[in-house]
């Protein structure tokens, strides 16, 4: 059975937040997972102190990863999914994702 | 059912008295019958008196009352509230009033505000002369959560000024009229505190009432007892004896913060409550006094030594930021993609046995657990954030 690195979906209505987590792929969302790697909170965060030269700051969006097991489980083979490749990504630990452009 | 009477009527016997305000157009307007010129015809009948040519005698009174009486009202005295009560309390005590910004209000008593000069200093020894906090808020008797509140906010006012925007002044004048406010003192005078700067909130763990015997021979002063508050074991004989006073602990946790022992396991591990000596805002103010009994003729040696402390102290406060800051950030990535509208902070954590605990449920570990009841809407929860992250 195939593992997978993927999201699982906490908080409440209208406020999501999710643990990134490595579970069998066929277990539900909210099932127990094998292992816990780290978060991501989808909702924007705006920067305080926004004047001087801060004024047109971006806002972020919160990620917390564990690398070195997330390296680990990537390295016996689990899959991870579109989301979580996109931020796993980002954080340098698989090649960025092709986009529709690039593939054509 | 009876028939409703119509509303059509009912406005009717109303028209008089709406056509004597002029805003009643649209009320009119909805009626489609009565042309404006006819609802003006029914107005006069209720008009049939002349107005009276001479002023009513209430008018009269009124304005000779202005002209007499009431003629020191028309100019506002700057630094002073305008009152009519004034006249009725003419020769009462003034010392009160100042406090009282209310006249009606006996109950109200006002606490002072600091002055636009006192702000003022505050923002110039704190930014311009890059003096600490601590120092500046024991210079001037200001609590340094004020002190830092000032400084952001007189910041906030000279960024609107320079961009332009309008600023609520007249009403900032009215208000420093009304209620007391802390004046900066002259060169040479010595500054009134404007509150007091070392007041300590009752610690919860001190509500309980403990019935704790304890041997005469054995020595038993506030640090003990916050050990026994806390629910930890006494000290060692030796340990106790390394403290001389209460306040030679500040010195220590101040170079050393981890030097304060735990109690209790797991999630629910706490640090040992220290004594008040410790945890005032100005745990120095403390040995500056006893400095100052010790040697009661070296009135320099003690300033010296107290501006040296203080030095050591701002100099520790500052390195401990800068590792904190610097720890923070080696470990964020900040990631910022071209074609999103957002930053992405990955920060990195590590999930260990340690965090995660045995069993997966520890308290440590970032992410929501298994398993563990979610207690966000359990009472006395505080949801609303209680700090703003850098």
């Amino acid at each position: 059975m195939v593992v997978r690195i993927r999201l699982a979906r906490f908080g409440n209505k209208h406020n999501p937040f999710f643990n990134i987590v490595v579970a069998q792929a066929r277990s539900a969302r909210g099932a127990k997972p094998l292992e816990v790697i780290g978060t991501y909170n989808p909702i924007p965060k705006r920067p305080t102190n926004l004047y001087g030269e801060n004024t047109d700051a971006r806002p972020y969006k919160e990620i917390a990863l564990d690398r070195s097991r997330a390296k680990y489980w990537l390295g016996v083979g689990a899959q991870p999914s579109d989301p979580v490749w996109k931020l796993m990504g980002m954080a340098g630990l698989v090649a960025p994702k092709p986009t529709t452009f690039d593939k054509a | 059912m009876p028939p409703r009477m119509q509303s059509r009527s009912v406005s009717n016997t109303l028209l008089p008295y709406l056509t004597s305000s002029s805003s009643s157009s649209s009320s009119l307007s909805s009626i489609p019958s009565l042309s404006s010129a006819s609802s003006q015809c029914l107005s006069r009948q209720f008009s049939a008196t002349a107005a009276p040519q001479a002023q009513t005698k209430l008018r009269r009174q009124m304005f000779e009352w202005l002209n007499n009486e009431g003629s020191v009202f028309k100019h506002h005295v700057p630094g002073e509230t305008n009152y009519l009560t004034r006249l009725k309390q003419r020769g009462g005590n003034e010392g009160s009033e100042a406090s009282r910004p209310f006249p009606n209000n006996q109950h109200f008593i006002s606490e002072p505000i600091l002055s636009e000069e006192l702000r003022n200093e505050v923002y110039n020894r704190v930014i311009e002369q890059k003096k600490s906090v601590r120092v500046v808020s024991v210079e001037l008797g200001i609590d340094m959560k004020r002190i830092a509140a000032v400084v952001r906010l007189v910041e906030l006012e000279k960024r609107q000024r320079a961009q332009g925007k309008p600023l609520a002044l007249p009403y900032a004048r009215a208000v420093h009229e009304m209620v007391p406010t802390t004046p900066l003192a002259e060169k040479g005078e010595r500054q009134t505190y404007h509150e007091p700067i070392n007041d300590l909130p009752a610690h919860p763990l001190t509500g309980t009432q403990i019935f704790y015997p304890v041997p005469e021979s054995r020595s038993f002063d506030r640090v003990e007892a916050g050990r026994v508050f806390s629910g930890a074991p006494a000290m060692e004989h030796s340990e106790a004896a390394e403290i001389s006073h209460p306040s030679d602990l500040a010195e220590k946790i101040m170079e050393d913060p981890n030097s304060i022992g735990w109690v209790g396991k797991g999630a629910n591990a706490r640090q040992i409550l220290q004594p008040a000596d410790v945890r005032i805002p100005h745990p120095h103010l403390v040995a500056q006094e006893r400095d100052r009994l010790a040697h009661p003729n070296e009135r320099r040696a003690v300033a010296d030594l107290q501006s040296k402390r203080l030095e050591r102290q701002d100099a520790l406060e500052k390195e401990r930021r800068e590792r904190l800051q610097a720890r923070r950030e080696k470990k964020t990535t900040i990631v910022s993609p071209e074609e999103s509208r957002f930053d992405y902070r990955i920060k990195d954590t590590i999930y260990t046995t340690e965090t995660t605990g045995v069993d997966g449920r520890g308290s440590k570990a970032t992410g929501r657990r298994y398993g563990v009841p979610h207690r966000d809407r359990t009472r006395g929860e505080v949801k609303i954030p209680t700090r703003v992250e850098a």
